[in-house]
């Protein structure tokens, strides 16, 4: 009886093979030229799953070196030519673009105006953000030449065309949401929605043939499963690997660990148009109470940078701003300018305590921690702050009203130019205007920075609005936080980018096993 | 043919009765599947600019016209468009289901390996060793979740031993870990299941008297007492399909594995409201279908029960 079983079980274990999947990249059936040697192949490990690599919709294709876009922002901040190789305007709203000669497309179409023009409009048609991001009313298409008419002046229109979304294409070609054709180092091979894209060297490529032959850029959303993958073997690349196992791979020589300081910065909110939060010398309070190395080494294990404005240190335009007391005893000062009483290093109201409401959410891990020490330290002040932890942060922020505090983390400069997050952040209609700030010397600021061309103009205007913001401490900023990749020794060239946009390119290698 | 009639209108009931729920919770949840399409974190954006696209993709109606609306799409078997990739939903459920279906149908395979032979000897074996380590072994399985069980499997086949890919899709072999996630989280119920069932079974008076008329003892287990003791396990296999189907989301996120619960997470992360309606009602027909072939497999294995029914 137990042999019958036995026979059961192996006839079960043969039906189970047979259930084998077919091949769902058709990798069997590539080309004999993609038949490349494999010494020259690496994995790369992504933290979000793309469903489609429309680079109209999505931004793996220009990250995994498929696709490029007119202008890119070099690690500096600057934005830098790349498939235009000059740029000029003398209002602001009258555009010309040259197209850089001598560019093919992966399927050998040369890149001329007219096919740019193609792309962009077609970006604009199924994409509503790129249409609102870039405003263009009308474009011209002589040999290499662009010419764009934007619907206002907008001189940092330029900056607008890094975004990944802008990224040209060769229109004609077919199913652009799996097998897109860039100008890119890398053309797709296959792509398995959620799963992978995997790429091949494209020889024609007008910047340098690649290192690698093959790249594969696959997706996983669990920190854990990728460090795995990267122990394994499995990938040689690894995006944000989970924070609580650093102290593992800096101790591994096999691995090598990039930090480098995003283009995001993590704020604490204030509602603007709330209770105690009108008051400008409440938030120099709270801006005083943070710890912000706390936050960062603690609660961060140090990845990441003090903050002291909403922009990187490094940016041109950002003002010196004057060093702040901080701790329990400048929050004191500050909540007694602000008409309340401290007794016995208490903060009363008319004899009460102050009930807050801060409310934030748990994808970035450190923003409850963070909650919970600014609770703890505003306790020591005799404030209450109860926090609520909330799954559409955004709405909550712009619907509700009965809130106090909140934590975020916005991308502060993804193209490079300034106005983006001053538009959004502080307009009282801007779409990330969280703290409902509503300041017209501030909004004549930012309305005069959106006509103004002169590029020292600019940055004189972008600092008035940075020091306005400072001055009435709409916000108070944190820490910037690092971007985390993790990759094994075999990697060589290997660049951290700040604005996360570019991730396989023409000089990354690896050495052959 | 009467009743496929019925059973094909208490579908149709169904379906609308859960999409309509699925449809006024989805919109009743916080979240903007507008600010999503907008990039509204790295795009300028105002309010009113929000407003205009909101109004032109006709979320603004009101609920019962945007109900209307998808319904109609639904008779003519159009869901719509995904938001994430602007194609067609039914393409991108299709697309998706057949990386599912092999999940599930290796998940079963790896649940009928562990749980049947298990069962049964621990069912035959009662009080015996084997029985006394299939108990631990059900504890065990009922008791560890399984997107710990795949990290611990990850951990030794991927990790130290390098044996399997602990994620993605492509061959066979990437099918192995998540299957044995899934079914072995299974098998520890079934297991239970089989022994009792099984032991019920050899009490029965057909297999006292097929075994005092001498026919042979594995004959007896596999010809009388293994088919009458399917029945029922068979039956609560019908209701478990649906948790099978949904449980394959955790393991298909786990292990990257592009099936249709990882397209349907994506989608509730992206507001992807056409996608995640289109799931609900491709799941409801699933699971309607498997529960049919459920039936009828069951009232072909306990003619007594097909009789019944012809009766009633």
């Amino acid at each position: 009886m137990v042999k019958s079983l036995l026979a059961s079980c192996l006839l079960i274990v043969i039906s189970a093979c047979s259930t084998a999947p077919a091949d769902p990249g058709g990798n069997a059936a590539k080309s004999s030229k993609e038949a490349v040697s494999q010494s020259k192949e690496l994995t790369f490990l992504f933290n979000f799953a793309s469903q489609t690599i429309d680079p109209h919709l999505d931004y793996t294709p220009l990250r995994a070196g498929v696709t490029e876009t007119l202008v890119k922002l070099d690690e500096d901040l600057n934005i830098k030519p790349w498939l235009a190789d000059r740029w000029e305007s003398a209002d602001g709203q009258h555009w010309v673009f040259h197209i850089r000669e001598g560019v093919t497309f992966q399927n050998g179409n040369p890149l001329t105006a007219e096919a740019v023009e193609q792309s962009l409009k077609r970006s604009m048609e199924v994409n509503p953000g790129v249409q609102q991001v870039l405003g263009i009313d009308q474009m011209e298409a002589t040999g290499q030449e662009l010419k764009i008419t934007t619907t206002q002046p907008f001189p940092q229109f330029p900056s607008e065309l890094v975004h990944p979304n802008t990224a040209v294409l060769d229109v004609s070609a077919t199913d652009v949401g799996k097998a897109p054709v860039g100008t890119g180092p890398f053309r797709v091979a296959s792509f398995v929605a959620g799963s992978s894209l995997e790429v091949v060297r494209y020889d024609e490529y007008w910047d340098g043939i690649a290192k690698l032959n093959r790249a594969h850029f696959n997706f996983n959303e669990d920190g854990n499963a990728r460090l795995s993958a990267l122990m394994s073997g499995g990938a040689d690349v690894v995006y944000r690997p989970p924070v609580e196992s650093l102290s593992t791979l800096e101790q591994d020589n096999q691995y090598h660990l990039d930090s480098v300081v995003s283009l995001r910065t993590h704020e604490l909110i204030f509602n603007n148009q709330h209770g105690p939060f009108q008051n400008e010398y409440v938030r120099k309070a709270f801006d005083a109470l943070v710890n912000r190395e706390e936050l960062m080494n603690d609660i961060m294990g140090s990845q990441a940078t003090l903050a002291d404005g909403p922009f990187l240190s490094e940016f041109p335009f950002v003002p010196a701003y004057t060093s702040k007391q901080t701790g329990t005893a400048a929050a004191m000062e500050w909540f007694k300018k602000a008409g309340y009483t401290v007794t016995d290093g208490k903060v009363m109201q008319d004899g009460k305590a102050l009930n807050l409401k801060l409310v934030t959410y748990s994808s970035r891990a450190e923003f409850p921690i963070f909650a919970q020490a600014l609770q703890s330290q505003a306790k020591e002040l005799g404030i209450n702050i109860s926090i609520e932890l909330l799954n559409s942060y955004e709405d909550y922020l712009l619907e509700q009203d009965d809130w106090d505090l909140g934590t975020y983390s916005p991308l502060i400069a993804p193209r490079g130019d300034a106005s983006y997050f001053l538009n959004v952040a502080f307009k009282p209609d801007g779409s990330l205007n969280f703290g409902k700030v509503n300041d017209p010397e501030l909004t004549s600021i930012i309305n005069q920075l959106d006509q103004t061309v002169d590029i020292e103009q600019r940055t004189t205007l972008i600092k008035e609005a940075l020091e306005r913001i400072d001055d009435q401490t709409y916000y108070s900023y944190l820490v910037h936080p690092n971007t985390l990749v993790a990759y094994n020794d075999r990697v060589e060239n290997w660049e951290t980018s700040k604005s996360e946009y570019y991730m396989l390119t023409n000089q990354l290698d690896i050495q052959a096993k | 043919m009467k009743k496929l009639v019925q059973r094909s209108l208490e579908l149709l009931l169904f379906i609308l009765l859960l999409s309509f729920i699925s449809f006024v919770v989805m919109k009743l949840a916080p979240g903007d599947a507008v600010r999503e399409i907008m990039r509204s974190d790295d795009v300028a954006l105002d309010h009113a600019a929000i407003e205009k696209q909101r109004e032109a993709m006709g979320l603004n109606q009101p609920l019962w016209q945007q109900y209307g609306n998808w319904l109609t799409g639904l008779v003519r078997l159009d869901l719509g468009e995904s938001y994430m990739t602007r194609r067609p939903v039914l393409s991108e459920l299709l697309g998706r289901l057949p990386a599912t279906m092999m999940l599930t149908g290796a998940s079963l395979v790896i649940m009928l390996i562990i749980a049947l032979p298990l069962g049964m000897l621990s069912a035959l074996y009662s009080g015996r060793a084997i029985d006394r380590w299939s108990r631990v072994i059900a504890v065990l399985g009922t008791s560890v979740p399984s997107f710990w069980l795949g990290i611990l499997l990850i951990d030794w086949f991927s990790v130290k031993a390098g044996w399997l890919p602990s994620m993605g899709i492509g061959s066979p072999k990437h099918l192995i870990l998540p299957s044995i996630t899934l079914g072995m989280t299974m098998a520890a119920v079934y297991l239970r299941l089989i022994r009792s069932s099984m032991l019920a079974s050899l009490q029965q008076d057909f297999v006292q008297g097929a075994r005092a008329r001498g026919i042979r003892s594995g004959r007896v287990v596999f010809r009388y007492a293994l088919r009458h003791a399917l029945s029922p396990v068979l039956g609560m296999f019908g209701v478990s399909i649906g948790s099978l189907l949904g449980g394959t989301v955790v393991v298909e996120v786990l292990f990257a594995y592009p099936g249709m619960g990882k397209l349907v997470m994506d989608a509730i992360q992206h507001r992807d409201y056409p996608v995640i309606q289109g799931y609900m009602v491709l799941m409801t027909l699933l699971i309607t279908l498997a529960n049919l072939v459920v039936d009828g497999i069951q009232a072909w294995l306990n003619p007594e029960m097909r009789l019944r029914g012809e009766k009633q």
